[in-house]
């Protein structure tokens, strides 16, 4: 017995000694789930190709991470899945018509560019796949503006290609077959993750669900983008019915979800998460109505990035034990002693 | 209606309070150590070669802040000397080989009726026999209700048992719940209030319905029923909870007229008033994957943890580390050698199985700990100011203010050890607001010499 316990060597680690199940492959596996519906319903109207898009844009992301931190001789870290969603969120964000070829430009600058070479995962301060989106758009404008028809429209539509809700709600003909139900259902041309608002919230709510997310940030953007669009309403729509084209046309929505929620780039306070929805919110919207561009999701999102870190330095919630009265009387307290000072 | 706090976790709680409570044959040899609270150490009374009986008194420290030790057994004192403690180190311990009688020391003969219902009497009997908060904390409870009298209105008696695995407070409440009554109505007098709140969590509905069965109006004590959440028996929560009242930053609880005893606490109380005996032994739960299922385990004050996990069923795996008390605030003891002490509430023997730590955590940045620190604190800039040695910055987020329940490196997805770099910059800061107040001492000195 007295050679056994010898044997026996104990780890005296640090608390708490159990952990939650929940791990960052997890996370990153619920959003990859979160995102199917989506991915599902756009199989279902633009064909095989959208399937074909999307896994250059996996493969590829994956490939960067990977090559990356074994050329440098960092430990891999493909197995977080965190590469796979940043794939997955580009080709997303991708016309059904795009080549395979331009994915693994997008993911090369978003995982090399902007996620490894500050440091990988948790480190960057723009979302990969939206820049890696800011990129190929700036780089290939005709072809990220390219919208084939939707399955659905086959028959109603001439032509290959066809233009987008959003353009035809700001050039103010919109035409009857984009009607709110095809809207939210997804019979539109778009991007390949951003047509169908009832299959993105189907998978944001399973994120909010899985506390994945939180509610803060999609609430607060949509909410934003909701209340400006109403009290702002254009001629020739309905004050109620503009709102609800602009909600569930473009890309908002699946920002708001997929993208604004980025953990490495939004702020992680509680009502820093708020203020930065509003500023997405706000800045969506701006460029809608003043901008080059039809939508302005993409870049919204890459501004507030840029803005979290500010915004996380200035909201600390109330510290516990101390109550307004007792700020006010500290603050009350250095005035005092300032004049006296004085 | 339940009453919680904001933030928190719910973690796997394992308990097991069905299993029967199994009473520990005592050990050939008990190790008594004579630091088993917070406070001055006790002096040994007792040399090698004295024969003790159980319950005799074989350590002391004149200081208010301290507690004495009892024996546990009966027998002859084979050696005073350093012996491993639980907590680490070597302390200094009395080792006693059992010679099986029990027989019994009669030093402390019950209160009577009269001296129940007197303070000071109660008082100088928990302190005589060495009732420390045995909910783990091990602070000397009677100079706890000492210091609060005048001061706290609302006495809050901790019932949450929020950690795991424990299953001692349970089934304290559903054994002997007139005497836990009796306890605390001891508890209420001494500390000079017309009434004590019984904060108990929901997931203990049998032991609220049978202790509001008992009348627990006629002690003067309310149940009050709490949301199943980590950490709802922390000391802060508790409060928050059961008054609604916020402890302030660096205060005590009293500092808001509020004092908080644990379960375990008063029926040892109740012990020492009524049947005249000191704290010699308590429920220790066993678990953890190195056993072969959790056991309640009535256990002498001084049992080895390796003597304890054989009459449990003994190892069915080696065992990676044991923990003392609950897996989210309990440590580790280095040796199965260790004894049990008086705030040992569980004793978990893990194995690889529960080790879900990282070699190189990265943070992802997600912010959970935010979300679930109950002490609205900010585990992910605070480790940040940590990993840089930004001791200015680590104060202005309020790390003194955490209290290392573990929340925040509990729900971490990414493994970071948040709780692990609270504690260590807590005890940074200490020892350097030590070094600058005795630099400032020697600048003073050598000017007054001047």
């Amino acid at each position: 017995m007295s050679e056994k316990k010898e044997r026996i060597i104990l780890d005296a680690a640090f608390q708490p000694q159990v952990r939650t199940e929940t791990d960052t492959r997890r996370l990153m596996l619920d959003v990859i789930i979160a995102l199917m519906p989506a991915l599902i319903v756009a199989v279902l109207q633009f064909g095989v190709h959208v399937l074909l898009v999307v896994c250059c844009s996996v493969v590829s992301a994956v490939f960067w991470e990977w090559g990356y931190r074994k050329l440098f001789h960092k430990e891999t870290s493909i197995g977080d899945l965190s590469a796979v969603v940043t794939g997955l969120l580009l080709a997303m964000t991708l016309p059904p018509t795009a080549p395979w070829w331009i994915a693994p430009i997008g993911t090369l600058f978003g995982i090399v560019v902007v996620k490894q070479l500050y440091g990988g995962i948790g480190k960057n301060f723009l979302n990969p796949a939206l820049a890696g989106r800011a990129f190929l758009l700036s780089s290939y404008a005709l072809i990220m503006a390219n919208w084939s028809i939707p399955n659905a429209l086959s028959g109603t539509v001439d032509g290959t290609t066809m233009a987008t809700p959003l353009a035809g709600l700001y050039s103010g003909t919109m035409p009857a077959y984009f009607d709110v139900n095809h809207l939210f259902m997804g019979y539109i041309p778009g991007s390949i993750g951003e047509i169908s608002t009832l299959a993105i919230l189907i998978g944001g709510g399973y994120l909010i669900y899985r506390n994945v997310i939180s509610w803060r940030i999609p609430v607060s953007f949509i909410g934003t983008v909701a209340i400006v669009t109403l009290l702002s309403g254009r001629e020739g729509f309905g004050h109620f019915d503009w709102m609800v084209y602009n909600l569930f046309s473009g890309s908002m929505v699946f920002g708001a979800f997929f993208m604004a929620t980025d953990y490495a780039t939004s702020p992680v306070t509680l009502n820093g998460q708020l203020l930065y929805g509003v500023g997405c919110g706000l800045l969506t919207v701006l460029i809608r109505y003043f901008g080059g561009f039809p939508e302005g999701t993409t870049y919204a999102i890459l501004i507030m990035n840029l803005c979290t870190w500010a915004i996380d330095k200035g909201f600390h919630r109330h510290q516990f034990g101390v109550s307004k009265e007792d700020i006010a009387a500290a603050k009350a307290a250095k005035k005092a002693a300032k004049e006296a000072a004085k | 209606m339940t009453h919680t706090f904001k933030g928190g976790v719910h973690p796997n709680y394992m308990k097991a309070p069905q299993v029967p409570v199994n009473v520990v044959t005592p050990p050939a040899q008990v190790v008594i150590p004579m630091v088993q609270h917070i406070g001055a150490p006790c002096k040994p009374l007792v040399a090698k070669g004295d024969y003790v009986k159980m319950g005799q008194k074989i350590g002391e420290n004149p200081a208010p802040v301290s507690a004495p030790v009892h024996a546990s057994v009966s027998g002859k004192v084979v050696a005073v000397e350093p012996r491993p403690h639980p907590l680490g180190d070597m302390v200094m311990s009395v080792v006693i080989e059992n010679d099986y009688q029990d027989t019994p020391c009669h030093d402390l003969a019950p209160l009577t009726e009269e001296e129940r219902k007197s303070p000071e009497a109660i008082l100088a009997r928990i302190r005589e026999a060495g009732v420390v908060g045995l909910g783990g904390a091990m602070f000397p409870t009677a100079f706890k209700i000492r210091s609060g009298i005048g001061k706290v209105d609302k006495l809050v008696i901790n019932g949450a048992e929020c950690e795991p695995y424990l299953n001692g407070d349970h089934l304290t409440m559903l054994t002997f719940p007139e005497q836990l009554l009796k306890g605390i109505e001891l508890v209420r007098i001494a500390c000079g209030v017309e009434k004590a709140y019984y904060g108990i969590e929901v997931n203990k509905q049998d032991a609220i319905n049978l202790l509001n069965s008992k009348h627990p109006e006629q002690y003067g004590i309310e149940i009050v029923p709490e949301a199943v959440k980590y950490p709802q028996g922390g000391e802060k929560m508790q409060i928050k909870a059961v008054t609604g009242r916020e402890v302030k930053p660096g205060g005590l609880p009293a500092g808001v007229g509020a004092c908080v005893i644990s379960t375990r606490t008063c029926y040892a109380v109740y012990q020492a008033c009524y049947e005249g005996k000191p704290v010699i032994e308590r429920i220790v739960t066993t678990g953890g994957s190195a056993l072969d299922g959790p056991h309640n385990a009535l256990t002498r004050i001084g049992t080895p943890l390796g003597y304890l996990a054989e009459q449990c069923g003994g190892f069915v795996k080696d065992p990676k580390k044991v923990v003392l008390g609950g897996p989210m605030m309990g440590i580790c003891a280095t040796s199965l050698d260790a004894p049990t002490i008086k705030g040992t509430a569980g004793v978990l023997y893990f194995t690889k199985q529960e080790d879900r730590n990282l070699k190189n955590p990265q943070c992802i940045r997600c912010g959970k700990c935010i979300q679930v620190c109950p002490m609205n604190l900010e585990p992910v800039f605070m480790y940040m100011y940590y990993k840089k040695g930004d001791y200015e910055n680590l104060e202005k987020y309020h790390v003194n203010d955490c209290f290392e329940c573990g929340s925040c490196s509990f729900n971490c997805p990414a493994r970071m050890p948040l709780t692990h770099a609270f504690k260590t910059a807590k005890l940074m800061l200490q020892a350097k607001a030590a070094k600058e107040k005795a630099e400032a001492e020697a600048r003073a000195a050598k000017e007054a010499q001047k």
